[in-house]
């Protein structure tokens, strides 16, 4: 699903963020992407869905090589990505219901088939009872919650999440993970950046390790796959 | 709908409104200057009647020429005398009538240039019956030159105060756009194409262009029928123009049209730097 040939990105010349990484990701796999700032994780996945360009090597995803993909493609690739943030990136002027609806009415789905998709989605991650408040009207792990839907309402080949529970306290970060299993059951691929070891043991999956933009360990290597 | 980009493309438009009113009503003076421009062809002799019709049906068959007609000799002399006035006395002395029989003509509008003033010249000095010509060679060499003047000097400040607008709104439109940049950046992560996201401000922004061009139109129209009429009326009475015109309906539709153009343009230039898929 996700394959990385001798990928390099520099943001300045002589200091690589990343370093001759090459990895590959298989269908419905659930990947951590761990290691300390800096050392990598987020400007892989914003090379995944092409934030950033890799200065070398090769990215293919889902089998298309999206390496060199423009802004007119770009777009068409992150519909079928489902992408979280550490700082949620909500509408904050419109509605929750708004919100997960967006994706959605960006692919032109038919209103009726919007309203049943969005209130099943926010059920799974039981906000249903808030679709007509505004963002900021919600607590954090809400407003998380929202954004998971918000990525899993168009059923995605693959969710990236980028510290997806860094701002959120243990007991709703478990509810996130809860998400993101279920999803990843149905046949999401995922690949979340963390650094929080609990979380890691707790839900133990491949583990991916970066250490100054290189790969330092990856347990499926090493035949540990939980 | 931001009132301030609707004021700064009123702004801006009623500054080229009233430049336009200035440009068109000084045009209005000198097309009425180049009514005044004409040819005396003088004659040695005068033909006899029959050939003298042919000879200025011949004339007035020139595409060029709206109007010609003949001077006689004592036509010439009573001219000279009314223009004299009391001083035609003076004529008593003289014996014969010493003023040559002329034919004046008048040019169509589109050829009243010094090119072919001088071609028709030209063509007529061929014909041996003429003696001389007068037509203010000095003079229409300046009236021209004022022309170009006139028209390059338009058209740069003209085009100076669209750019102005244009950067003016831009500008206007990108500090809307700052209040939203976060919502423009979520729009791009879930796959919203740049089209999708950007109609909605362009349509915006064209529709604030035309409001923007509305207002101008009545402010430059209050402006002038309360002030500016009567003191560029009085300013250009001594030059010889009696009324002074508002913008004709095409150039108050244009305003409109510009506007929404303005508009549209601005809200393309800021969009820009506000939609990216990537960091590059």
């Amino acid at each position: 699903m996700i394959q990385l040939f001798n990928v390099s990105k520099a943001y300045q010349r002589d200091q690589n963020a990343l370093d001759d990484i090459s990895l590959n990701i298989d269908k419905g796999e659930f990947v951590y992407l761990t290691g300390s700032s800096g050392a990598g994780k987020s400007t892989l996945l914003k090379l995944l869905y092409c934030a950033e360009r890799p200065s070398r090597g090769q990215i293919l995803v889902d089998g298309r090589n999206i390496t060199r993909y423009g802004p007119t493609r770009i777009p068409h690739l992150r519909r079928n990505l489902g992408i979280v943030f550490q700082d949620f990136k909500l509408l904050y002027r419109r509605t929750i219901f708004e919100n997960v609806a967006f994706p959605l009415e960006i692919q032109g789905r038919k209103r009726f088939e919007i309203s049943k998709k969005v209130y099943q989605t926010l059920k799974n991650v039981g906000l249903e009872h808030r679709l007509n408040h505004y963002p900021l009207q919600l607590s954090g792990g809400e407003q998380q919650r929202v954004a998971v839907a918000r990525a899993l309402v168009v059923d995605p080949l693959i969710l990236l999440a980028d510290e997806p529970t860094g701002n959120l306290d243990s007991e709703v970060t478990l509810d996130i993970m809860e998400l993101f299993k279920q999803a990843n059951a149905r046949g999401t691929t995922i690949m979340m950046a963390t650094h929080d070891n609990t979380l890691i043991q707790q839900f133990p999956r491949r583990i991916i390790t970066l250490e100054a933009g290189r790969v330092a360990l990856d347990d499926s290597l090493l035949g540990d796959v939980s | 709908m931001s009132l301030a980009s609707i004021c700064t493309i009123a702004v801006a438009l009623a500054l080229l409104a009233f430049f336009a009113i200035a440009v068109l009503n000084v045009q209005q003076l000198t097309a009425s200057w180049g009514e005044e421009i004409a040819v005396v062809a003088y004659l040695d002799t005068t033909p006899e009647e029959a050939e003298l019709k042919r000879w200025l049906r011949e004339i007035e068959a020139f595409p060029e020429i709206a109007e010609v007609s003949f001077v006689s000799k004592e036509q010439a002399l009573k001219l000279f005398r009314d223009r004299l006035g009391e001083d035609a006395v003076l004529l008593e002395g003289l014996g014969d009538n010493l003023l040559p029989a002329s034919m004046e003509m008048t040019f169509v509008e589109k050829n009243r240039d010094r090119a072919t003033v001088e071609t028709v010249v030209e063509r007529l000095r061929q014909d041996r019956r003429f003696e001389d010509f007068q037509y203010g060679q000095g003079w229409l060499e300046k009236l021209e030159a004022f022309l170009l003047l006139l028209r390059v000097s338009g058209t740069a400040l003209g085009g100076f105060l669209v750019f102005a607008a244009l950067v003016i709104v831009s500008n206007t439109i990108k500090l809307t756009l700052y209040a939203r940049q976060d919502e423009l950046e979520v729009m791009t992560m879930v796959g919203a194409t740049s089209l999708f996201i950007k109609l909605p401000y362009l349509i915006e922004g064209m529709l604030q262009g035309a409001l923007g061009g509305i207002v101008a139109l009545t402010i430059s129209f209050l402006a002038f029928e309360v002030a500016l009429q009567e003191s560029l009326g009085s300013l250009l009475l001594i030059t010889g123009i009696d009324t002074i015109h508002f913008l004709p309906p095409n150039w108050q539709l244009s305003l409109i049209v510009g506007g929404g153009l303005i508009g549209l343009l601005g809200s393309l230039f800021a969009l820009r730097k506000f939609v990216r898929y990537d960091a590059t």
